[in-house]
């Protein structure tokens, strides 16, 4: 098992690296720098070229991009993450209190995807071919065929504007509420599919045949053998998702106003401030790996008859 | 005992509106990077900054002239080289240090020293020193006149810093600013909101500001709103005392008693189109002027920008000292696509078989840039394109972020772009359009650069302002970009709400914000 | 697997079109699938033939005739600059299945090939080709347009492009799943027993017995990459003006949700309803092909 995870880790260093060096490679090739973004439209280059070339100086981005390179890869190496040009503030700094907020939010809206997922799954396989199966499968897909500013700008208009259920200013616990219902809409299509079909199997199987005939309750059925089944391959898509929900709920980040990486991630493209850019990459591809891992881990112990040691 | 009586009348009056323990809440469209001065040129941390932290000099009144703010008087050498301020007595940082001329001294001192990079060289023309001979005097000598030096002391830039709190805080005292403004830095989380308290020390001197007393609200909190569909129902539902939003959602709030719609039309931005004058066509300025009649800016500014814009035929924005409305008027360009036809067939560009302009056989095909993300943009672009369209003439649009798009200019392979610039001095004409332009596309012309040098050196205003009208004939007649409007400033704020005005470089008086219960 | 069955695949018809035809067979049996392919070809067809229905030409501005609502003259209503939606929402359909077809395209194309070079060829080739998709996989979607635009220049094409580059990986990894599931059955062996070359394989074997699972994947990546594209626009790295993609024009009336709800919901409705109809045939599909849940 250890050495399973040992190996994991050790296939997902090159990937990280591989991550930095395409960034930094394009950083060379993008035209603009993080100062040059910051006097952009203010004060024209000719103007500012002594603080601009000062700025380059002071944060290296005057030297070659594998100079950079190596200069970050042995400042992670010994903890220094760099800092942002344009605040002035360590990238973890930066970064820190976001990734925070980004996982309450993905953990909430994984919370509303698996409930409204995973019952409109159950609903879906008990009742199959049904209008109930129609209208669950049609509720888990309204969030995924939608941009996701529309659906959120959707929401706030219902809840916020006309409703005027929840405050619109991203202040306070019920801010996550909208932010994670929007996400977690979303996200409930795979999660329903999977719970369907996976149920539909057992229910299907000879001996949940035989039970059903011996006259064991459909719901003792539904839930002690079909559910446990499913929430296996539920599993592995939620690792997914977790996966894709730091960083890639900018969107819903931003439609919200909620402080998270995602949004962060955004604005430091938009500001060419590659240092957090890189931050991000990093703890996001941390997370995807860790989260990965436990999900792994968790099947061995879920379903101990699969052993990793061996493969 | 008079005397008594009367103060005490004036403590009463004064009570009511001093005690007010209210908290006002405005929106910020984004977080600004620092909030120090010299550290930025970014228009949100300069509001900012200019509104709470940091007093000037001096301030421009409602007619675009300087006065007295925290100097109380000024001389200028015959030669215009060299500025003699007095400075007032008595004010204090809000770290409790003193405010005089050494302390604005090593202000200006910070940004002349290269090694601290401040953006804000690019703003000081050729400064040589800074003198404080006394607590009271402060001497700038420039190695040229630089006229422009005025308007840049009254923005925020040139707002004056605790040097004690400077050196305490380094590197870092962006997050931990301290000037003698109305307002001090309470808390700031990083991306979300900006909190200031009240500066229970602070002296209002500026003669254009209502309450002459300690600003009315004790607490200013900033909340950072990128979102309009979120601005919008924040103010509906009260959440924000103020802030502004998209010209398009106004039609909403204009029939919502509860809600006051704050405009102002004096403003300082000019949207308007710039040429490649390096290659065909627009190397020809018969053509560069006939897109200029090709415009239907009344339709832009109903179309594009909801009617909250006013059509621009001059390359001034109104606001900006110098702005004359008589040239533009005489040499401008208005929308007229008669002359517009006549101008491309004088340089060779008649309609085809097809109706297409075409020159030599070849058809008129132009490129039309500009930046992306704002709406106004997309669609003034749209606009202008159907413009064309309607002369015959193809043009394929192409935006990107600023980040993308202003470098791509530099390569010349481009026809038009739209651009957006705001500036409180006219020295933006010399920025942009002194050959070989801010992007390198404009062709030298003598005579239009000697004019744009020359304004650049006259510190008199009467002189300058002069020197500045012959600036915008000069651009109209060579028709170096074609302006297309001027956005207006829209602020909502509650109905209650009384004291909401802005100056005449656009900036908010907050201590004169206060509601009525 | 028999020796028959062996006969089979290498002699008679291809087991590919046989699937395809089974597949098509089953799923128009379904409820779901028979909507979802009707919009989808309506959107096809439309796509076609717009300019010949748009009653308005989609790019004339009429700043007059601004934010009217729906009418007779205006079955969509106007916009802000007065074009007309109905004509818009229509032609629309042309950047719909523009986007569907190209970014898929590469995704697939590339996708199919790297997942089998990979699942057939030597560990360090499969090695290789992975941790590079794994590389993109994890990599900064906004970045790499960023990237393709600073090369391209900014365009529709670039987003499609960026897109499809994006989903290069999901196809790859589920090509060499495929392939390493199938390498070992008994008909590949035979195959190479009979002496074919591992083109030929690969080609003529293994990848249509895979080319199902992509036809399934296929269904929902369509409308990932109109999603992803849509979301560009919203970042201002997508359609170009004047273009009428749906998604950019869900951004550009945004603001007048409150005012002019028409302008909004009528592109909003129309992706909804495209890529609601691919995620319901997405589902169909899936449930033929899946054993698990195969039909009774």
């Amino acid at each position: 098992m250890l050495g399973y995870i040992l190996r994991r880790l050790a296939l997902t260093v090159p990937v990280i690296i591989g991550i930095l060096l395409v960034t930094f490679v394009i950083k060379s090739l993008i035209p603009t720098d993080a100062v040059t973004a910051m006097f952009q439209g203010q004060v024209t280059e000719q103007e500012a070229k002594v603080a601009i070339d000062a700025m380059r100086h002071q944060f290296g981005l005057d030297q070659p991009w594998y100079i950079q390179f190596g200069h970050y890869v042995t400042g992670v190496v010994q903890g220094d993450f760099g800092t942002s040009v344009r605040t002035r503030r360590p990238v973890l700094d930066e970064i820190g209190f976001r990734y925070l907020n980004t996982l309450e939010l993905t953990f909430a809206a994984l919370l509303v995807a698996l409930v409204v997922g995973v019952l409109s799954g159950i609903i879906a396989a008990y009742r199959r071919d049904s209008w109930m199966d129609v209208t669950a499968t049609t509720v888990s897909l309204f969030g995924i065929s939608m941009p996701a500013f529309f659906f959120g700008l959707l929401v706030i208009m219902v809840f916020s504007v006309w409703l005027k259920w929840l405050p619109v200013m991203p202040r306070g616990w019920t801010a996550l509420l909208l932010p994670a219902a929007t996400l977690g809409l979303i996200e409930a299509a795979p999660l329903a599919r999977v719970t369907r079909s996976a149920m539909l199997e057992i229910l299907g199987r000879d001996y949940m045949r035989a039970a059903r005939a011996k006259g064991v309750p459909e719901r003792a059925l539904l839930f002690r053998h079909a559910l446990p089944n499913a929430l296996l391959a539920v599993a592995t898509i939620v690792g997914l998702q977790i996966g894709h929900l730091i960083g890639g709920a900018f969107i819903i980040e931003v439609i919200f106003g909620w402080r998270g990486v995602g949004e962060l991630a955004v604005r430091a493209i938009e500001w060419r401030d590659f240092a957090i850019t890189q931050g991000i990459i990093l703890i996001g591809s941390a997370t995807f790996v860790t989260i990965n891992l436990v999900i792994d881990v968790l099947y061995t112990w879920i379903d101990p008859r699969i052993d990793y040691s061996a493969g | 005992m008079f005397k008594r009586i009367l103060l005490a009348l004036l403590l009463l009056w004064a009570i009511p509106a001093r005690a007010a323990d209210e908290t006002l809440h405005f929106r910020l469209g984004e977080d600004p990077e620092t909030l120090f001065s010299a550290k930025t040129v970014s228009l949100t941390a300069n509001q900012v900054i200019g509104a709470y932290l940091l007093d000037r000099l001096v301030y421009f009144d409602a007619d675009g002239h300087p006065q007295p703010w925290l100097a109380t008087s000024w001389t200028i050498s015959p030669d215009q080289r060299v500025l003699t301020f007095k400075l007032r007595t008595g004010v204090k940082f809000t770290d409790g240090t003193d405010f005089n001329a050494q302390a604005a001294k090593y202000n200006y001192d910070w940004i002349l020293d290269k090694k601290n990079a401040s953006p804000l060289l690019a703003r000081i023309g050729s400064l040589q020193k800074v003198d404080a001979p006394d607590d009271t005097t402060l001497i700038f000598t420039f190695d040229k006149p630089f006229a422009p030096f005025f308007s840049y002391l009254a923005s925020a830039s040139f707002g004056i810093n605790s040097p004690t709190a400077m050196a305490k805080y380094g590197d870092q005292y962006g997050r931990n600013p301290v000037g003698t403004g109305p307002y001090m830095l309470k808390s700031w989380v990083p991306g979300t909101e900006i909190t200031f308290v009240r500066n229970p020390h602070y002296q209002q001197f500026r003669g254009d500001a209502l309450n002459k007393g300690l600003p009315y609200a004790s607490t200013v909190v900033l909340t950072v709103i990128s979102e309009e569909a979120v601005a919008q129902a924040a103010l509906e539902s009260g959440e924000l005392t103020a802030g502004s939003v998209a010209a398009d959602a106004l039609d909403n709030i204009v029939k919502n008693p509860a809600l006051k719609v704050v405009i102002n039309k004096t403003v300082t931005n000019l949207l308007f189109l710039e040429f490649n004058e390096t290659h065909p066509p627009f190397d020809d300025e018969r053509v560069r002027r006939a897109v200029g009649y090709a415009l239907d800016r009344e339709a832009v500014v109903k179309a594009a920008y909801n009617g909250y814009a006013h059509p621009m035929l001059g390359p001034l924005a109104n606001g900006i000292p110098g702005y004359d409305a008589a040239i533009g008027e005489k040499y401008g360009t208005p929308f007229n696509p008669a002359k517009a036809k006549a101008l491309f067939a004088e340089a060779g560009y008649k309609p085809g078989p097809d109706g297409k302009l075409a020159k030599d056989g070849k058809p008129l095909a132009l490129s039309l840039k500009s930046y992306s993300g704002f709406e106004t943009i997309n669609r003034t672009l749209s606009i202008i394109q159907s413009n064309l369209a309607d002369l015959g003439i193809d043009s394929k649009i192409e935006t990107a972020d600023w980040g993308s798009f202003y470098p791509s200019l530099l390569k010349p392979d481009w026809d038009m772009d739209l651009m957006r610039w705001t500036s409180s001095d006219a020295s933006v004409l010399t920025s942009i359009a002194r050959s070989p332009g801010h992007r390198n596309m404009t062709l030298a012309n003598s005579k239009q650069d000697e004019i744009l040098d020359r304004c650049q050196t006259l510190v008199d205003q009467a002189q300058r302002n002069g020197c500045v009208v012959e600036a915008q004939t000069s651009l109209l007649e060579t028709a170096t970009f074609a302006p297309i409007l001027s956005d207006w400033l829209v602020t909502i704020t509650q109905a209650n709400v009384k004291g909401y005005h802005l100056d005449y470089f656009n900036g908010v008086i907050v201590g004169d914000i206060q509601t009525e219960s | 697997m028999s020796a028959t069955t062996i006969g089979t695949a290498t002699d008679e018809a291809p087991p590919r079109a046989t699937g395809l035809r089974w597949l098509g067979r089953q799923l128009l049996r379904q409820p779901q699938a028979q909507l979802g392919v009707t919009a989808l070809l309506i959107i096809f067809v439309c796509a076609v033939i717009a300019p010949a229905l748009v009653p308005y030409d989609p790019l004339q501005v009429d700043a007059i005739h601004r934010l009217l609502p729906p009418s007779a003259a205006h079955w969509f209503g106007t916009d802000e600059l007065g074009r007309d939606l109905f004509s818009r929402v229509l032609t629309g359909t042309r950047y719909f299945a523009l986007v569907c077809l190209v970014s898929v395209s590469i995704s697939a194309g590339f996708g199919i090939l790297l997942g089998l070079l990979a699942g057939a060829g030597a560990y360090w080739t499969d090695m290789a080709i992975m941790r590079v998709m794994d590389i993109v996989l994890a990599f900064p979607f906004i970045l790499l347009i960023l990237a393709v635009v600073a090369i391209l220049g900014p365009s529709l094409w670039t987003a499609m492009i960026a897109v499809g580059i994006a989903g290069i990986p999901n196809y790859a990894r589920l090509v060499r799943g495929q392939v390493l599931a199938v390498k070992h059955e008994d008909y590949v062996e035979a195959m190479r027993a009979i002496g074919a070359g591992p083109l030929r394989i690969l080609f003529g074997t293994v990848f249509p017995n895979v080319i199902s699972q992509i036809v399934v994947y296929t269904s929902f990546a369509m409308p990932v990459a109109v999603l992803s594209a849509s979301a560009l626009s919203f970042l201002g790295l997508g359609a170009q003006p004047p273009l009428p993609e749906w998604g950019a024009m869900v951004v550009g009336g945004r603001t007048f949700i409150r005012t002019s709800w028409w302008v909004v919901a009528s592109p909003g409705l129309a992706i909804f309803l495209a890529v609601f109809s691919c995620n319901l045939l997405g589902n169909a599909l899936r449930d033929v092909l899946d054993p698990r849940s195969a039909p009774k």
